[in-house]
């Protein structure tokens, strides 16, 4: 067992651009979609991070890449300090699809409607749980939904997903994770279909999981405020690349990227203007360029307000900026910080 | 504010700074001293097989000219009926059932299907959510603003053309993309189109029906910003209705917050925002993740909204409030107003101070791991 659970080196992601059947059967391409362009990340256990990212920021499929749903063009994936790059078939990947679960957004399209819950939570142990008895299956899967807090367990079991509440098939979901006792839980927009008031109760019982298994996540989102209330460290992502990545508190309170910090200023808030405590807000022009066509240098240059001739030619790696923080930008190599951005308008 | 000189139905050309005055007379019936729309009592039920669903019970407020109202609150809280109600863009099984709608003081909800055309589009307008699913996947996007110009205006085709363009420039779309399909555009462009079009016929007011909620914090942040300069620009008066409190807070004067088809509480948004009274704007308030806040003190509500075919008797938000009383499960708590703040909660009877009585919040979520500092990054 080591501290690192999940380690991804130089992970890049590369789709091909076929204009046509044609093109298709030739195995001939007009381009590449750079979806994952280079990406360093790892996860301790026990921890929560957060992938940040607009969409098509690549953190989709950089989960998709951690629970194999999408082959990686090159990098590493290291999973307890096993290289489980290669990992596509045989028991090995079965084994690893038990540690290693994801969540996806939409209950609507992950739940069966004619498939009960009981038979839904128990199907990853049909197909990966070996051998099992009838008695022993309905024990786990009891077991998974009174841990996602779907009590009592027997009563939920047999019902269908129609009967439920939105927050209880979300619940659902997390009890077809559960029942495999996964180490490393990838959940992809968990809570983004739900309400405000339902919301925090998944949040809440994500964090409860961790004290109770000892879970970790990756936890995928769009939204910086949830990051923000959820995880121990946040990376963002822009087109393809971690621009930034440190703990939440440092990234939030003292972004070094100005792609973050625009992020930042734009976060919705329950502040009105009038009322003060608003800080200027950074509208970035124009929108994130699509990753057939990725700028030259610093990816993001054509949008920042504080770009300059060296972002043109030359991509920065992630500088140390100190206090486990680290960000992608010219401007803050050798710690230095971020001059202040200038408001701009639509 | 609207223009309200008698301007005729004109072909020539308009710059988008005359976007904003009337192209055409008010209604004959129209009353000026009125307020710009005035919802009194209005109620909306959908039939279904299981009963009679009452999705908006009794909803009151009124937009003044040049003013931005938010309306928030859960799924199935009556927003979007509410919004639909006004022009009456309702699912076939759907019926006001009492109420009025009065628009320059003219009620709308006796009014004909056909005599209702006069009004939708060219007073009220709505900018939909999902502005995949509302555009035309195989028409321009220029065309399809261009046809209801021409069909409601009767104007010249090359007129509508040329007016469809300046609408998009108005709301930010290079000319040469109007040419372009739906699907050729980004989520933001769309919804940029969706709102030229809802300017098409120079409304008095836009609704718009969860306007951002599909979008990228920054492209949201971007089309929250064009809808404050068209509201300037042209005088437009808006309706938001979202989940999303930190729009409401953002973009509009006035908030009313829904919860089971009834108005909890309505006024200013500086007031209610950062002294709530009702119990459940207060919930929503702090359940809401902010990154200004304090990490992890998210409240919850606990239960869910109540079965609206049988909806609880007496406060609807009861069952799920912390401050209930015995009174709460029994009477339905009258409207009542204290400094311009409109509540409906027996904790703020009339004649009280209306002082806000603070809700107790959930504890903290679980503390965070231990924080290995100093580790530099992968």
């Amino acid at each position: 067992m080591t501290d690192e659970l999940l380690r991804l080196d130089g992970l890049k992601v590369h789709f091909p651009i076929r204009s046509g059947a044609f093109d298709t059967v030739l195995g001939r391409s007009t381009g590449v979609v750079r979806a994952v362009d280079g990406i360093d990340l790892a996860i301790r256990r026990g921890e929560v991070l957060a992938l940040v990212g607009e969409s098509g920021s690549g953190k989709t499929t950089t989960g998709r890449v951690v629970v194999k749903l999408t082959r990686q063009t090159a990098g590493r994936v290291t999973f307890d300090g096993r290289d489980v790059s290669h990992l596509w078939a045989g028991p090995s990947l079965r084994e690893y699809r038990r540690r290693v679960q994801i969540i996806f957004q939409d209950p609507y399209e992950t739940l069966n409607p004619k498939q009960t819950i009981g038979d839904f939570v128990a199907e990853p142990l049909v197909v990966g749980g070996g051998r099992l008895t009838v008695r022993d299956r309905a024990a786990k899967v009891a077991r998974a939904l009174e841990s996602a807090g779907l009590r009592p367990a027997d009563q939920f079991a047999t019902r269908y997903p129609h009967e439920l509440s939105g927050g209880q098939r979300q619940r659902v979901v997390i009890a077809g994770a559960l029942v495999m006792d996964p180490e490393l839980v990838v959940a992809d927009e968990p809570v983004s279909m739900l309400d405000v008031s339902i919301r925090t109760e998944l949040l809440r019982l994500m964090l409860e999981l961790r004290e109770a298994r000892g879970l970790t996540y990756l936890f995928i989102t769009h939204d910086l405020s949830l990051a923000w209330v959820l995880a121990d460290r946040i990376a963002v992502m822009y087109l393809g690349k971690v621009m930034e990545i440190g703990p939440a508190e440092r990234v939030i309170r003292d972004p070094h990227n100005p792609y973050t910090k625009a992020l930042v200023s734009v976060s919705p808030t329950t502040t009105p203007p009038s009322s003060g405590g608003r800080t200027r807000r950074t509208i970035l022009v124009g929108e994130t360029p699509d990753a057939a066509h990725v700028p030259t240098g610093c990816r993001f240059h054509p949008r920042c307000p504080l770009a300059f001739e060296r972002c043109r030619v030359e991509e920065p790696p992630l500088f140390d900026v100190g206090a486990g923080q680290a960000a992608a930008c010219w401007l803050v190599e050798g710690g230095r910080s971020l001059p202040v951005l200038p408001p701009t308008g639509q | 504010m609207t223009d309200e000189t008698q301007l005729a139905p004109t072909t020539t050309p308009v710059t988008p700074r005359a976007l904003g005055r009337r192209q055409w007379p008010l209604p004959k019936l129209a009353d000026p001293a009125a307020p710009l729309l005035e919802v009194d009592n209005l109620t909306t039920q959908f039939a279904l097989p299981s009963g009679a669903v009452h999705a908006v019970d009794g909803v009151s407020f009124r937009l003044d000219y040049g003013e931005a109202l938010g309306i928030a609150g859960e799924s199935g809280c009556g927003k979007t009926t509410t919004a639909l109600s006004l022009v009456r863009l309702l699912p076939a099984n759907a019926r006001i059932t009492s109420g009025s709608v009065r628009l320059y003081g003219i009620d709308l909800v006796p009014k004909s299907e056909n005599a209702l055309r006069r009004y939708r589009w060219r007073e009220i307008s709505i900018v939909f959510q999902g502005a995949m699913n509302a555009l035309n996947p195989v028409q321009r996007v220029q065309d399809q603003i261009a046809e209801p110009i021409q069909e409601r205006l009767s104007v010249s085709p090359r007129a509508a053309r040329k007016r469809a363009a300046e609408l998009l420039e108005l709301v930010g779309i290079p000319k040469k993309r109007g040419s372009a399909y739906p699907h050729e555009l980004s989520g933001g462009m769309r919804q940029r189109a969706m709102i030229a079009m809802a300017l098409a016929c120079d409304p008095a007011i836009v609704i718009g029906d969860e306007p951002t909620t599909a979008l990228d914090v920054m492209v949201q942040a971007q089309i929250l910003a064009l809808l404050e300069r068209l509201r300037d620009q042209l005088g437009l008066s808006l309706i938001l209705i979202t989940h999303d409190l930190s729009v409401i807070a953002e973009t509009c004067d006035r908030v009313l917050v829904m919860y089971a088809g009834k108005v909890a509480e309505e006024g200013p948004v500086p007031d209610v925002f950062t002294r709530p009274r009702h119990p459940y704007t207060q919930k929503l308030l702090s359940a809401f993740p902010n990154i200004r806040a304090d990490r992890r003190t998210l409240d919850v509500i606990p239960g869910s909204p109540p079965d609206l075919r049988t909806p609880p008797p007496g406060c609807r938000f009861a069952p799920r409030c912390p401050l209930a009383m015995p009174v709460c499960s029994q009477v339905v708590p009258p409207e009542v107003t204290f400094d311009g703040v409109r509540v409906a909660c027996h904790l703020y009877p009339a004649g009280s101070s209306g002082q806000p009585v603070p809700v107790p919040l959930a504890p903290p979520i679980a503390a965070a791991a231990p924080d290995p500092a100093g580790e530099s990054v992968a």
